[in-house]
């Protein structure tokens, strides 16, 4: 009796920290750059965060892992700017309690869906489930919402999660909110080729990249592409934050 | 007017990374300063001996990467199955080994593998066996979020293919016997005599 309780308690409490989740079927997720044999990855199914984790869920696991607090948290693992919006190591506006924290490092956000039960999404299953459909949105297509969200300065302060659009899979705010960390967000972005050298990063991205993408009119894929071969693991950033992943 | 926005957008982006990087650069990449004074000054907040991962060597012991601090240490990230440019960034790193001459025992040499799957001790015992790598070297297994993290510490990109192999890119790194990052050459058959170089002062330092 004592041990069904805490297998079913325990795992109770892991969904707790980790957020509701939702299913994502798998599929076939064809790289933005093109590779030399250009096949796609297969992408099994997958369980992802409903929403992005809010600075209330954030500050519990501060709470429990001192070394993350601000005053604390090691420059390796999170510049200056880590949680720079909140007041302190333990507080922010109560106004922010929904909104999706930000300004947190790779490594805190690993550690953070670690502490959860749950891992960061690789790049290949968030982009297929930020492909899913979206339910009313105000533009022709997804790519025009996204781009029209891109073009738009950051707000001054970010309104909580849910309020962008909900998608076929029932995640909200995949695109319209923040941008999220992915696990393997240093993944080569070149071509398929290892003998490539730090130069293809630049050929990516400027006279010869048009070439070696798979869809030349995904913009938007794009600029994600090219914001994510920008970060470093500690960097934190006011409008990239994060939501976990965990496997069925 | 959408893709002027968009254009100014991705200068935008292009230009930042590469001011970063060469900021990066300036931070990590110059040999260590002010040699006499420094083993009493020197800031080790930032080591990478901080971290708790564990990896398997080729002989199958199990491991920290603080295991190795009290000699500075060249590192490279590589695949068994990997066809040209791992035993090449292997033979760049013994010939680091060969230049160092006379200090070549007071360093280590890591080649950690990105193929958590098929790169077992024995895998790479069987790769260090080939390549002729002599007791210096240790070849590293880790898991997933091993593996990453350390590549993620020292930028080094890769992604796994749908073949199973790896597209990565090539770089060498030193850490000083403190487990601090000091100097990183990108690049396959570079010219290291800059790594060498960075080595023999962190040796000097501590002699």
């Amino acid at each position: 009796m004592a041990a069904w309780c805490l297998v079913l308690c325990l795992s109770f409490s892991v969904a707790a920290q980790s957020g509701k989740m939702v299913k994502v079927k798998g599929g076939e997720y064809l790289s933005f750059f093109k590779k030399e044999n250009n096949k796609p990855v297969n992408v099994k199914p997958f369980y992802l965060g409903e929403t992005a984790v809010t600075n209330a869920e954030f500050r519990e696991f501060v709470k429990q892992n001192p070394s993350w607090r601000k005053s604390k948290v090691n420059r390796l693992y999170a510049d200056s700017n880590y949680l720079k919006h909140w007041s302190a190591d333990l507080s922010f506006s109560s106004s922010l309690a929904q909104s999706p924290v930000v300004n947190v490092s790779w490594f805190a956000a690993a550690a953070y869906c670690k502490w959860a039960g749950a891992r960061l999404p690789s790049v290949a299953e968030w982009e297929l489930a930020a492909a899913g459909k979206p339910q009313h949105i105000p533009f022709p297509s997804l790519t025009d919402y996204v781009l029209n969200w891109y073009k738009r300065p950051n707000p001054k302060q970010l309104p909580p999660v849910k309020s962008a659009y909900k998608n076929e899979y029932g995640l909200y705010d995949m695109h319209g909110l923040i941008w999220e960390w992915t696990f393997d967000f240093n993944s080569f972005i070149s071509k398929g080729d290892s003998r490539g050298n730090a130069d293809d990063e630049l050929k990516a991205f400027c006279a010869a990249g048009a070439l070696d993408v798979n869809d030349k009119n995904d913009y938007a894929g794009y600029l994600r592409f090219s914001y994510r071969g920008s970060l470093k693991g500690n960097f934190c950033i006011e409008n990239l934050g994060f939501r976990c992943a965990k496997n069925l | 007017m959408k893709t002027i926005i968009l254009s100014i957008l991705i200068i935008g982006l292009i230009s930042c990374s590469e001011s970063e990087s060469a900021t990066a650069k300036k931070q990590c990449c110059s040999a260590p300063k002010k040699q006499a004074a420094a083993a009493a000054a020197i800031d080790t907040s930032q080591s990478l001996y901080s971290i708790d991962a564990s990896f398997t060597n080729q002989n199958n012991q199990t491991l920290q990467l603080r295991s190795f601090s009290g000699k500075p240490v060249v590192m490279g990230m590589i695949f068994t199955h990997c066809g040209y440019a791992c035993p090449k960034l292997t033979a760049d790193i013994q010939s680091i080994e060969k230049q160092l001459g006379e200090h070549k025992n007071d360093v280590h040499y890591l080649l950690v593998s990105f193929d958590v799957e098929r790169d077992d001790p024995k895998q790479l015992r069987a790769f260090a066996k080939t390549y002729g790598l002599d007791e210096n070297f240790s070849l590293l297994h880790g898991d997933e979020d091993a593996v990453r993290m350390l590549s993620v510490l020292l930028n080094v990109q890769y992604e796994k293919d749908a073949d199973g192999n790896f597209s990565h890119s090539n770089l060498v790194s030193v850490l000083d016997e403190y487990g601090n990052l000091v100097f990183r050459k990108e690049g396959l058959g570079a010219d290291h005599s800059e790594t060498v170089k960075a080595i023999e002062a962190l040796l000097h330092r501590k002699a």
